[in-house]
């Protein structure tokens, strides 16, 4: 291990730094399970610049055991051999990575700015000291080294000093600041590995697709949140695809889904429906009931809770308006005994506001004590974290994790926990606090399609484009009429005789 | 098995926790009984694919969902499904035994209702099993507001 000192990185930083002597099937465990991390360096020297940087990797490998002893004592610098590695001496470290026998190649990772080939060559040089002896081989090498570079980030990930403008400019003063900081090590483990995974989940490959499917590196993000693992049993109340649940499945849980339409869970044909996914992977099927969540307590046992993780994506209005059960009139009319089986029950517009309340209540009731819930709610910039999120008493919010779409739009993955038995006798108070702000608070996640569409009229140009889209529709529409017309040659399109 | 146009399914584990609470049933809306018209048995595990692994994954499985399960439920549901072996009482001995555990895996997990009906013993509302999922979205008139 090595230390390295924090105190000159910014607080938003892409890379973390640990001391730890870990062995390479916890990496390769935790890099299984993570989705996010790109790979797991041993550090072998680190500095402000990369020059401090080859340094500090330079007196690493200069360190071997019987300089042991001055090690221990060494604290100058910004590098000292760790006590933590224990024998491990640097030697024994490099050593094995520097015969001829080992294939290797440097990457070098320039975060937010783009470098030439020669430019990073430049870079690569200044560690030419640590001579290894085996052929550079560019692809699949037995060794991967990493220099990364890094820059101080804002807090969407792009440099806050961009190294080129937009017509890739140079631009000086910020080519002159300095690095942040600079790394050099060993790749352990790649998160490579688990991208060739994600492109098998990728949703490009997925035999069913609907206009909601979620990302699989999201959905996947959402399981860890959520802590789904084979011996879990995991429910998404507003299925659609399967594409969460997929991903429950793939962490090998056993899984549950509902879906008010039937549609969504038939799928498209014989081939193309949420179980031809779970096939794809050769997971077990999942259990999909038709059912709409606003009446999940008329269906299922209230006791004892039954999941351990609830992840979902709820129908927000902007592409899948949700729907539930009962009639837009006031007055219902039965449906006769014999027609029962095959009427298509009507449904009703369902309020955001009420499909957050009824998940939060599912969630309560049928969650296990610490089981979690774990679902993705769109938002404007006027959202307010602290006082918009819907709450429940037996719920404990955990974790929000906000993605920025555009400018305005931006999606909360919103993690909560069961801390507390559901009691039917507080229903009502339940129901009661979950927006503390009262409508105001619903109507800001609940109206966010009309607000899309009042922004985008907003925009310059907005008429002009809207009435080109009208003259598309309508030529098309009179396109398709004259196919009609000329396939059924009833001859009665206008007559020029 | 996998491989095959994999026919949707409702499981024992799901009939399990399936419950008519409307009004008139007055909270004893279960078991719904089943009325199967095709059922699907998967392999019972012996069979191509599974490992040590596998098993010792289904047993913990099962162990950890012992506690939430309705017996008599269970026991009932099965019978319906052609399964009279399962015992009228979980006993401790049992719920040690990883004999016992796995073969309670396979009724819960591996027997499947393709297309039939769940009834409730209580109003004889019929829930549909089409394609392996049940139908329990309710008419219009239903939607009043019970809960049990």
């Amino acid at each position: 291990g090595t230390k390295f000192r924090h105190d000159v990185l910014p607080s938003v930083s892409p890379i973390a730094t640990s001391q730890r002597h870990s062995n390479l099937p916890d990496i390769a465990a935790i890099l299984s399970r993570c989705v996010l991390i790109r790979s797991v360096v041993e550090l072998w020297g680190a500095g402000t610049t990369i020059e401090s940087c080859a340094d500090s990797v330079q007196k690493f490998a200069q360190y071997n055991n019987k300089d042991k002893d001055i090690a221990d004592n060494d604290n100058n610098g910004d590098f000292s051999s760790s006590s933590n590695s224990g024998s491990r001496s640097s030697a024994s470290i490099l050593a094995p990575h520097r015969t001829n026998s080992r294939s290797w190649k440097i990457t070098v990772h320039t975060l937010g700015s783009k470098y030439s080939r020669e430019e990073q060559n430049d870079m690569r040089h200044q560690f030419a000291f640590l001579r290894f002896d085996g052929p550079v081989k560019m692809e699949c090498p037995d060794d991967e080294f990493i220099l990364i570079r890094e820059v101080a980030l804002d807090d969407k990930g792009g440099p806050i000093y961009p190294r080129h403008s937009h017509g890739r400019v140079l631009i000086s003063e910020n080519e002159a600041r300095p690095p942040v900081a600079a790394y050099f090590g060993r790749i352990l483990g790649s998160g490579r590995n688990w991208r060739s995974d994600l492109e098998r989940y990728s949703l490009k490959k997925r035999l069913y697709l609907g206009p909601t499917s979620m990302d699989a590196e999201l959905s996947l993000v959402m399981t860890n949140l959520a802590r789904v693992t084979s011996k879990s049993l995991a429910f998404d109340p507003f299925v659609g695809t399967g594409s969460i649940l997929l991903s429950c499945g793939l962490r090998g849980a056993r899984c549950v889904g509902t879906d008010i339409d039937i549609r969504v869970l038939r799928g498209q044909g014989k081939e193309e429906d949420v179980f031809s996914n779970f096939r794809q992977y050769h997971l077990p099927r999942p259990e999909l009931i038709r059912s709409d969540n606003s009446l999940y307590h008329r269906h299922y046992r209230p006791q004892p809770p039954l999941y351990d993780a609830i992840v979902t994506d709820p129908p927000y209005g902007i592409r899948a308006g949700a729907r539930k059960s009962g009639s837009k009139r006031d007055e219902v009319r039965a449906v006769a005994e014999e027609h029962r089986h095959d009427h298509i029950a009507q449904t009703r517009p369902y309020a955001v506001s009420d499909v957050m309340a009824d998940l939060l209540d599912v969630s309560a009731r049928a969650l296990t004590m610490g089981g979690r819930l774990v679902y993705v709610i769109p938002s404007m910039t006027d959202f307010d974290e602290d006082t918009d999120l819907p709450r429940h008493d037996c719920l404990k919010l955990v974790y929000t994790c906000y993605q920025p779409l555009s400018a305005e739009l931006g999606r909360r993955m919103v993690t909560m926990e069961k801390v507390a038995d559901y009691d039917e006798t507080k229903r009502e108070a339940y129901m009661a606090n979950v927006w503390i702000n009262g409508p105001e608070s619903a109507e800001k996640c609940a109206n966010i399609r009309d607000r899309i569409i009042e922004a985008a009229k907003q925009k310059p140009g907005y008429e002009e484009k809207a009435a080109l889209r009208r003259e598309k529709r309508r030529a098309t529409r009179e396109a398709k009429k004259k196919a009609k017309r000329e396939l059924q040659g009833t001859g009665d399109s206008i007559s020029h005789a | 098995h996998y491989l095959s146009h994999p026919v949707p399914t409702m499981r024992l584990l799901t009939h399990n926790t399936l419950r008519n609470n409307s009004a008139e049933a007055d909270g004893k809306g279960f078991p719904l009984k089943i009325t199967c018209t095709e059922i699907r048995v998967d392999n019972d595990g012996t069979g191509e694919g599974s490992t040590a692994d596998d098993e010792a994954r289904e047993v913990a499985f099962v162990k950890g969902i012992l506690g939430i399960l309705d017996w008599p439920t269970l026991v009932q549901g099965a019978s319906q499904m052609g399964l009279k072996t399962l015992p009228p009482m979980l006993t401790e001995e049992l719920a040690a035994d990883p004999q016992f555990l796995r073969a309670l895996y396979h009724v819960l997990m591996n027997v499947h209702l393709v297309r039939g009906m769940l009834t409730c013993p209580v109003t004889g509302r019929e829930f549909p099993v089409t394609n392996g999922i049940v139908n329990f979205v309710l008419e219009e008139d239903e939607c009043e507001n019970v809960r049990y």
